[in-house]
């Protein structure tokens, strides 16, 4: 992804983050209280309609690794913010932002993603204003 | 010839040109105007106004029948509650007219002689066909999610008429919150250009098992010509499988093992 791509995405996302979170159905996650944890890839599903990730959290601090589910938006409106299928993959290593399953289960709406590189993927349903 | 009388006629002379001139002018401004009632260029990738969405939720509910009502609210106070109910939950298409209503994802307007087609971001059955060739709707047909539609042009605004929608499509005004319309439901559109690349789409919805009258709503799409954008294949069926190998060594899907609660079932 180009850097001038990761601005627009990261613009778009300050910009309509909110209204994102609020409406993509993901009544099911805890808007008012978005986490971070660190973890690999296990499993990349790019399908609609919607994408999801299985990352592997990293043992810290006396806690055992654990699987989690990232759930987030769909390959084009992924793609319109710059990601391709290939922007994360099993493997990688990541900072995960994201907003937690409010029935305790692992899992998780997906809102950013931080790589060792320091890129942050984002992305956005609206496309700027015209 | 004296000066005075050469200059006369020149006057004449020019006179006449000038009003020849005009006479073309005129007639170069009538096939102008002509040119411009051609139909618009609706062609195109399109972007969903997800925020006029969101808008539309509340600010225009569809006029749902005394006995749905309690089935819709209870489908909000779900949401609220953090247990939506997930109107997209299956590999199904949106099917007609939630997929104008609250699809998150573009589309591509295409037009050729005769035909109109619009071919969703997911799975290739995802396409309306909006027949232009002044054919009727079929007296018997089969009942499909997106239906039998047939358009014609009326000035700038292309009309399309859809019936033949199975009765299980929703509508829906988000994806947590849709009713099926139960059968014999009739959808007209007006798609018309706001902006040259701003598109409206005045929907009226006539479901006589779940509404009351007649829901006449709209929604907002833009296209992006200088961003290039392509629909996305994004087929739902793949996230039961992923890439694997059979026993020559042939690069196949196979089944994708399901985690404590689906590993990609998250919601369902």
């Amino acid at each position: 992804m180009s850097p001038k791509v990761v601005l627009l995405a990261a613009g778009t996302v300050l910009g309509f983050g909110g209204i994102a979170a609020a409406h993509h159905s993901n009544a099911a996650y805890d808007a008012d209280h978005p986490q971070t944890m660190e973890g690999t890839v296990k499993q990349v599903n790019w399908t609609n309609p919607h994408i999801t990730f299985v990352i592997e959290k990293d043992a810290k601090g006396g806690e055992s690794a654990s699987t989690w589910v990232f759930e987030v938006s769909s390959p084009g409106v992924l793609t319109r913010s710059g990601w391709t299928k290939r922007s994360l993959q099993p493997g990688d290593h990541a900072v995960f932002r994201y907003l937690p399953l409010r029935d305790g289960n692992p899992g998780g709406f997906l809102q950013k993603v931080t790589l060792p590189s320091g890129q942050d993927l984002t992305y956005s349903l609206t496309p700027d204003e015209q | 010839m004296p000066e005075r009388e050469r200059s006369v006629l020149v006057n004449k002379a020019v006179r006449k040109f000038a009003i020849v001139c005009c006479a073309a002018a005129a007639v170069g401004l009538f096939v102008v105007s002509q040119a411009r009632a051609e139909p618009p260029d609706l062609s195109g990738v399109w972007v969903p106004d997800v925020k006029d969405q969101k808008r539309q939720e509340t600010a225009n509910a569809p006029p749902w029948k005394k006995d749905i009502l309690p089935q819709v609210e209870h489908l909000v106070a779900e949401e609220k509650a953090g247990r939506p109910f997930l109107v997209l939950s299956h590999c199904l298409p949106h099917g007609m007219p939630s997929w104008m209503l609250i699809t998150h994802n573009a589309f591509e307007l295409l037009t050729t002689p005769g035909r109109v087609t619009m071919l969703g971001e997911v799975d290739g059955n995802r396409m309306r066909r909006v027949y232009m060739d002044g054919r009727p709707h079929p007296e018997d047909p089969d009942l499909t999610l997106h239906g039998h539609s047939i358009g014609h042009w009326d000035g700038e605004t292309l009309v399309i008429d859809t019936t033949a929608i199975v009765p299980q499509a929703y509508i829906a005004i988000s994806e947590a919150v849709g009713i099926p319309n139960n059968g014999d439901m009739h959808v007209v559109e007006r798609i018309h250009l706001a902006k040259p690349d701003v598109l409206y789409d005045d929907l009226e919805i006539t479901a006589p098992k779940v509404l009351d009258a007649t829901w006449k709503t709209t929604r907002i799409f833009r296209r992006y010509p200088a961003r290039h954008y392509e629909i996305t294949e994004g087929e739902c069926e793949q996230e039961d499988l992923l890439p694997g190998k059979d026993q020559f060594g042939n690069d196949i899907f196979v089944a994708n093992p399901q985690g404590q609660y689906g590993s990609v079932h998250t919601n369902k």
